[in-house]
């Protein structure tokens, strides 16, 4: 087990060797002129901190974008490796002060979403495949298609509309009311909870569809599986088939595939996140990748990709946690 | 090959078996078997799957809506269109003449800034003195103004020499200068002053005596000055001195006229303090002719040359027939107005107290029409109102404030509410409602328009089946590239195993932790920062969705071939010694191709998503092409959103559509190809 991980991580290092060496190529060709205008730009803002030459110079150091493709990759793989990101183009502070700033709203969206996520599509996804080619197995199919078909700005726009624009339930946008600064604390918890409102109905119902056809369709080779029929021949009670023995068994693959989505919370939601203004990390990168921040969209990637690789191992090491029969080699 | 068609076969047997109707059929009897082609069995399959046949249905009708629609609608993706609207506008100004304005009488002849700044001072003195005549003095010349009537005035350039000073006054001669010990003359140089001044005459200020006349002297205005100067008291001659006779004249009409005339020649006096300055006058040429009135052509349009109005206004109150432009034109009186008509009796042009002119000054609207203006405004004043309204033809104009003419090149007119307003004493506006040609941006529905028009004065219902056209394109085209590239990697990696599959399989993990989203963005930032062109844009943009997608193709594509290579068709390709590639491409991945059908199908859905979304970002396909990403874009601020929902929800319904019935069929032809897989 110990060795399979290990064996995983170092895999998962190279890989993300490459990853980055790729995503470093793509900034690196950066059109000619384009950082050099944003830098001017970044400059000649009120209250610029550093000079034109100044940003160059440290984008240089940090990234070696002045040195050939290879080196400077390693000039910017040793800063990286070392905590030294270099400050946001965009924010014009330091990367990792901007994400602390961040990345915690992202995983308070992300957090009530997945929790929604799971007591909705998982009993949604069982009741559906317990009575196959019903009514409900055929509304569940299809909310889920709708679900996941749905494009998020446009359930997003929908979403404002209707509550925001017709009925006047909730702002446009924003994560505080006009009048944040009088109420009291609790009162400020409320207001920003009613802002996370909408945005957080939006990526439960974009992530319900996937997670609702999952519990589904393992449900169903679950209950078409051998010792169930062997359960309801001698007599054990349907109740219990379906929730001792049908959905013990459905939650393994469950549970690997939500344990690989964990690390996934802390990832921000960016079309969602932009669309409701919630200052969460999804917004700070969207808004740094507009404005070639460079130092904040190779630490965003990289921190993307380390959570995707993250996922896939804890999903793949849970496996044979929750699975005995499942010997990891 | 001979073909072996079982259904054939039966068929046979079933006329054979008429003979003996009441046989019983056996239960091992061939009959009873009903056999399908696989590819009839899967068609089967996936008819009795209803939500395959409806999103089916739903594809069908989003192709002919996108690539037939087109063919047969009326409008295309650019076509811009327009409306008639009314806007109010400030249309005309109108004001009585306040000011003497110059008219050139000879071009030769150019009049001194200095002067022709004060004419217009100078006249209103003459009207309020009731003086005929008056002398202005340029740096250089000298003119008279002579008034023709209240109105005109002709200013003359004259041949006029200074002759000498009469009365009581100080004529400067000159100034000394201590630092250059010399005299700088005023006017005529007095000779033997110099020597007499620097020899004899000492302090600041004081008198002395030479040549028979008193000079006094006192500080100058520049430091280190000397100012001479010739108290008189009586005559003092400028120039040649004159005899007694002159003089004589001189006393005589000093204070009773303005001019003398003696021994021939014509004198004029120009008052100034207690002291007159006599002038010796000869010929003098007219210049300019200033007047309260302006042309007005009775042409619309047309100019009135500035001779003609000059010799009309030198006739004066007379009136009479003037040549001008080597014909003869006849000029007429009326009221406070001069009517200017040709030799053949016909009107030509009238000169009036009253401009009423375009807002911008452009003399461009037809006579009647000022004529009425001028006619409102007079019953206004005389009703003692401020407002007015009038009701008159005026020109069309169309969306760049240009004339509309009809196919004769005749201007075309409408009947148009002219809003008469007083500005100040003598100065009127004219507001009109007139109707413009402008483009029909955010039109509601209508029969003309099925869902309106956006904000560019496109149709959006054209708008979104060429949205369609290219968002299905895409798809079509990304899918393509992932499942090419997929194949042939994916095939690559589970044919040869060993190294070959470890560097491949390595590769995809790489592209399939690459964030792709976050990748697209900034794709779509760069190619922003290098405007690129719109085209090139859609082409990147599907090649690098292909890129980032055909690791999960590949994937898939090595799963399965790692299984069939182990099967005994597989050893069979071998000993028969077929090619490496025929055996990978033309036994191997056929195999796979029901796998390929159901992934690109779902991959369409999402990569028509993907699309939509950067789209709706601004950073995908730009304007001019329409997709349907970018046009809910192009009404996602909040105001569009809120304004405009008959846009964006038909829109963003049929990306949601579109997606979902690619999906469904993805889902049925699973089903259908293998009724067991997991799901």
């Amino acid at each position: 087990m110990l060795k399979y991980t290990l064996k995983r991580l170092l895999y998962s290092v190279i890989i993300l060797f490459f990853v980055m060496f790729i995503i470093y190529i793509l900034m690196y060709n950066m059109p000619s002129g384009y950082i050099e205008t944003k830098a001017r730009e970044l400059a000649s803002r009120p209250g610029a901190t550093k000079s034109y030459s100044q940003w160059l110079d440290d984008l240089n150091a940090q990234y070696g974008m002045d040195k050939g493709v290879v080196q400077g990759y390693l000039i910017w793989l040793k800063s990286a490796v070392r905590g030294d990101w270099g400050d946001s183009w965009a924010w014009t502070i330091p990367v990792t002060q901007e994400f602390h700033n961040t990345v915690w709203y992202s995983f308070i969206l992300g957090l009530i979403a997945f929790v929604f996520e799971i007591l909705i599509a998982i009993p949604l996804g069982i009741a559906a495949a317990k009575k196959q080619y019903s009514l409900l197995d055929y509304a569940t199919t299809v909310f889920a298609m709708v679900c996941i078909s749905m494009p998020t700005f446009f359930l997003a726009t929908l979403l404002k509309y209707v509550f925001s624009v017709k009925l006047g339930w909730f702002d446009l946008s924003g994560m505080q009311g006009r009048d944040y600064i009088n109420l009291s604390d609790f009162g400020k918890f409320l207001d920003v909870a009613k802002h996370f409102v909408l945005p957080s109905v939006t990526l439960i119902i974009i992530s319900i569809g996937g997670l609702m056809r999952y519990t589904r369709t393992n449900m169903l080779e679950v209950l078409n599986a051998d010792y169930i029929r062997t359960a309801r021949a001698k007599g054990v009670p349907e109740k219990k088939v379906i929730n001792y023995h049908a959905f013990r068994n459905t939650m393994i693959p469950l549970v690997t595939t939500l344990g690989g989505s964990l690390p996934g919370l802390f990832s921000g939601a960016l079309i969602t996140e932009t669309q409701f203004a919630i200052r969460g990390i999804g917004y700070a990168s969207y808004t740094s990748m507009t404005q070639a921040d460079i130092p904040f969209i190779m630490f965003y990637l990289a921190f993307i990709s380390i959570l995707t690789l993250l996922g896939n191992l804890i999903s793949d090491l849970l496996y044979g946690v929750v699975d005995p029969r499942v010997r990891l080699s | 090959m001979a073909r072996y068609d079982l259904n054939a076969i039966l068929k046979e047997m079933d006329k054979n078996k008429v003979k003996d109707e009441n046989a019983e059929i056996a239960l091992d009897d061939v009959s009873r078997v009903k056999v399908l082609s696989p590819g009839r069995q899967v068609l089967k399959r996936f008819m009795r799957n209803r939500l395959a046949v409806f999103g089916f249905c739903l594809l069908a009708t989003m192709f002919i809506l996108a690539f037939l629609g087109p063919l047969v609608y009326p409008y295309g993706q650019k076509q811009v269109f327009y409306k008639y609207d009314t806007q109010t506008i400030n249309y005309a100004m109108a004001k009585e003449n306040a000011s003497y304005t110059a008219f050139a009488a000879d071009p030769s002849v150019s009049v001194e800034k200095t002067v022709s700044t004060v004419v217009n001072s100078t006249i209103r003195g003459m009207l309020s003195s009731g003086a005929e005549k008056a002398m202005l003095t340029g740096e250089e010349k000298v003119y008279f103004l002579e008034k023709v009537t209240d109105e005109i005035f002709s200013l003359e350039e004259a041949d006029a020499q200074r002759v000498a000073l009469f009365g009581t006054g100080v004529e400067p001669i000159g100034t000394y200068s201590q630092i250059s010990k010399s005299i700088t003359f005023a006017g005529k140089t007095v000779p033997g002053l110099e020597d007499y001044f620097k020899a004899n005459v000492q302090g600041l200020s004081g008198t002395f005596e030479f040549g028979g006349a008193t000079y006094s002297y006192g500080k100058g205005s520049q430091p280190k000055t000397i100012s001479i100067t010739l108290p008189f008291d009586g005559v003092l001659y400028t120039g040649d001195d004159m005899d007694e006779g002159f003089e004589a004249a001189l006393t005589a009409a000093a204070g009773s006229a303005d001019e003398f005339s003696y021994n021939g020649k014509n004198y004029y006096l120009q008052k100034g303090g207690n002291a007159y300055t006599v002038y010796a006058v000869g010929t003098s040429k007219p210049a300019q002719v200033y007047s309260r009135l302006s042309a007005d052509s009775y042409e619309t349009g047309g100019k009135v040359s500035e001779e003609l109005i000059c010799a009309a206004l030198m006739a004066g109150e007379q009136g009479g027939s003037v040549t001008a432009e080597g014909r003869t034109w006849n000029v007429s009186i009326d009221g406070e107005a001069l009517i200017i008509t040709d030799d053949a009796g016909k009107e030509y042009a009238e000169l009036s107290p009253f401009t009423v002119r375009r807002y911008s000054g452009e003399d461009s609207m037809a006579y009647d029409l000022k004529k009425a203006v001028a006619g409102a405004i007079e019953d206004m004043v005389a009703a003692g109102k401020k407002e007015t309204v009038l009701v008159h033809d005026i020109p069309r104009q169309d969306e760049n404030g240009k004339y509309v003419y009809d196919e004769a090149g005749n201007l075309e007119h409408e009947e148009g509410e002219l809003h008469i307003t007083q500005r100040e004493v003598g100065s009127y506006v004219i507001i009109v409602d007139q109707t413009i040609f402008l483009i029909d941006r955010y039109a509601d529905p209508s029969r003309a328009h099925f869902l309106g028009t956006d904000g560019d004065g496109f149709d959006v219902f054209s708008r979104i089946m060429y949205g369609g056209r290219i968002s299905l394109m895409v798809g079509f085209v990304v899918v393509f590239l992932e499942i090419l590239l997929g194949v042939i990697m994916g095939g690559l990696a589970g044919y040869y195993g060993g190294w070959v599959d470890m560097v491949i399989m390595r590769l995809v993990d790489v592209f399939y932790c690459l964030p792709s989203l976050p990748i697209m963005i900034i794709l779509g930032a760069m190619m922003d920062a290098v405007r690129m062109d719109t085209y090139m844009r859609l082409i990147i943009m599907m090649a690098a969705l292909g890129i980032m997608g055909w690791a999960g193709v590949a994937r898939m594509v090595r799963g399965q071939i790692l299984s069939l290579r182990e099967q005994e068709f597989m050893v069979a390709t071998e000993a028969t010694g077929i090619k490496v590639r025929n055996r990978i491409f033309r036994h191997l991945v056929p195999n796979v191709m029901p796998q390929l059908i159901v992934i690109a199908t779902m991959g369409m859905g999402s990569v028509i998503l993907t699309e939509s979304t950067l789209s709706f970002l601004g950073l995908g396909v730009k304007h001019p092409l329409a997709t349907w990403g970018s046009m809910i874009n192009s009404v996602s601020s909040a105001s569009a959103m809120a304004h405009r929902a008959y846009i964006w929800i038909p829109v963003g319904v049929l990306i949601c559509l579109t997606v979902i019935a690619f999906n469904f069929v993805g889902d049925g032809l699973r089903d259908a190809y293998d009724p067991k897989a997991k799901r």
